[in-house]
């Protein structure tokens, strides 16, 4: 214990080049990684963005209470039907008076996947100037854990209870993000919270593509509260989804899929599976069915990244993609 | 009402010169984290990894969470790669 004072500081400090916006005591639950990833994008990006966000746990701290605001960032409100047209509006506004703005739409998975789906399709063909950051807890967290389109298979919700009729939810859970990157938009990326640095350079990547057109951005942030876990291991259920690739984390640029992170020895996903409470309940089989469905969209991924690499491109398909 | 006597930080309500509402989030916490001075080895990764991000510089030596706003989620006791941060229940110090 003699040589041990090295001051040897993380990288992530440098990307953190802002100041916090958000006063110190906020409504969020103990461990929340909504919380973590909410104080880190205006700190990476700077303070001058504007936020769009729906009803969702980021609400009640974002739109402020009782007259008063939790923060310094400018943010609009907006129903969850209509989060990336209304997005789509400020970031036209922007361009054509001539602002130089960052508008982020920061919604969660039930406004991405579910509700404001349409929306968010719409905008990604339109190609609107906005980056678009949906966190994913797996579930409508905030009005007391519905499933969602991207709670996996298994998970017990409040509306997938584990009884003798129900097992949990019995259907697979969405990929957002593959689906966001088949729209060809300037840029796609999954993060997550266990790899800070992968996540800063992603967003810095997105403000910069933002120039060129759409960004969508998918960021898993457990919910310790609604998946019965236990606060202290937000950071090791991330780590593990990405080591399980039960999240793999890659980017697109205009459609080509590259994978930021490969896991030489991926673990099972029961590694995984064990550090919460939703998935308690699952026998050996249900394990092996989410097993499955995790190997199939790690493969398919695998599939098109490699695909990028091998297959030739018509080349008026290559020019288009690189001019746009 | 201009002032609120129940909270150290909660500002008033319904007041506009107010600059940020604040809450008392530091007496959510049922333990709280100790940072072992000795075994810090100052690589930051529980300044980062907070959520509260209350994990404040002490004089490029160690760090030490600020106990006002502390939840007490634990994260940084887990992330800490020399286990430098034992969670101690609130209990023990109560005098």
């Amino acid at each position: 214990m003699a040589e041990k004072k090295q001051a040897r500081l993380t990288k992530v400090l440098d990307y953190l080049k802002h100041d916090d916006p958000f006063s110190k005591g906020v409504a969020f639950c103990p461990g929340c990684g909504l919380e973590l990833l909410l104080r880190f994008i205006p700190r990476v990006l700077g303070n001058d963005i504007v936020i769009t966000g729906t009803p969702s746990c980021s609400a009640p701290v974002l739109l402020g209470q009782n007259n008063q605001s939790w923060h310094t960032l400018s943010y609009f409100g907006t129903l969850m039907t209509g989060a990336a047209a209304n997005a789509t509006g400020l970031a036209r506004y922007y361009r054509k008076a001539g602002i130089d703005n960052t508008v982020v739409c920061f919604n969660g998975d039930g406004t991405a996947n579910d509700i404001g789906f349409g929306n968010l399709s719409g905008a990604a063909e339109r190609n609107e100037p906005f980056i678009y950051i949906c966190y994913d807890n797996e579930g409508y967290m905030n009005t007391g854990i519905q499933k969602s389109g991207t709670t996996p298979f298994g998970a017990t919700t409040t509306t997938t209870p584990y009884g003798s009729v129900h097992k949990g939810k019995n259907l697979r859970r969405m990929n957002l993000g593959l689906k966001m990157a088949m729209n060809k938009i300037p840029y796609t990326a999954t993060a997550t919270l266990s790899d800070l640095e992968d996540l800063a350079r992603k967003l810095l990547k997105a403000k910069e593509a933002k120039e060129r057109g759409f960004c969508f951005l998918h960021v898993f942030a457990p919910c310790p509260t609604g998946w019965g876990a236990d606060p202290a291991n937000t950071i090791e259920i991330c780590r593990r989804a990405v080591k399980t690739n039960y999240f793999p984390l890659w980017e697109a640029e205009n459609g080509r899929i590259r994978m930021t992170k490969t896991v030489k020895k991926p673990k099972p996903v029961s590694t995984y599976t064990e550090l919460m409470k939703k998935f308690n309940h699952m026998t050996e089989a249900d394990i092996k069915i989410l097993q499955d469905d995790v190997e199939y969209e790690y493969c398919l991924l695998g599939g098109l990244s490699v695909l990028e690499a091998e297959c030739q491109l018509p080349v008026s398909a290559k020019d288009q993609g690189e001019a746009s | 009402m201009s002032s609120n006597h129940y909270f150290k930080h909660e500002g008033p309500w319904s007041d506009a010169g107010d600059p940020l509402m604040c809450t008392d989030t530091g007496d959510w916490r049922t333990k709280r984290p100790v940072v072992d001075k000795e075994k810090c080895i100052f690589c930051g990764f529980c300044a980062i990894y907070c959520p509260i991000q209350v994990m404040e510089m002490q004089s490029d030596t160690h760090f030490e969470a600020n106990l006002d706003f502390c939840k007490g989620c634990g994260i940084c006791a887990k992330e800490c790669p020399k286990g430098a941060i034992t969670m101690i229940s609130e209990g023990e110090f109560v005098s």
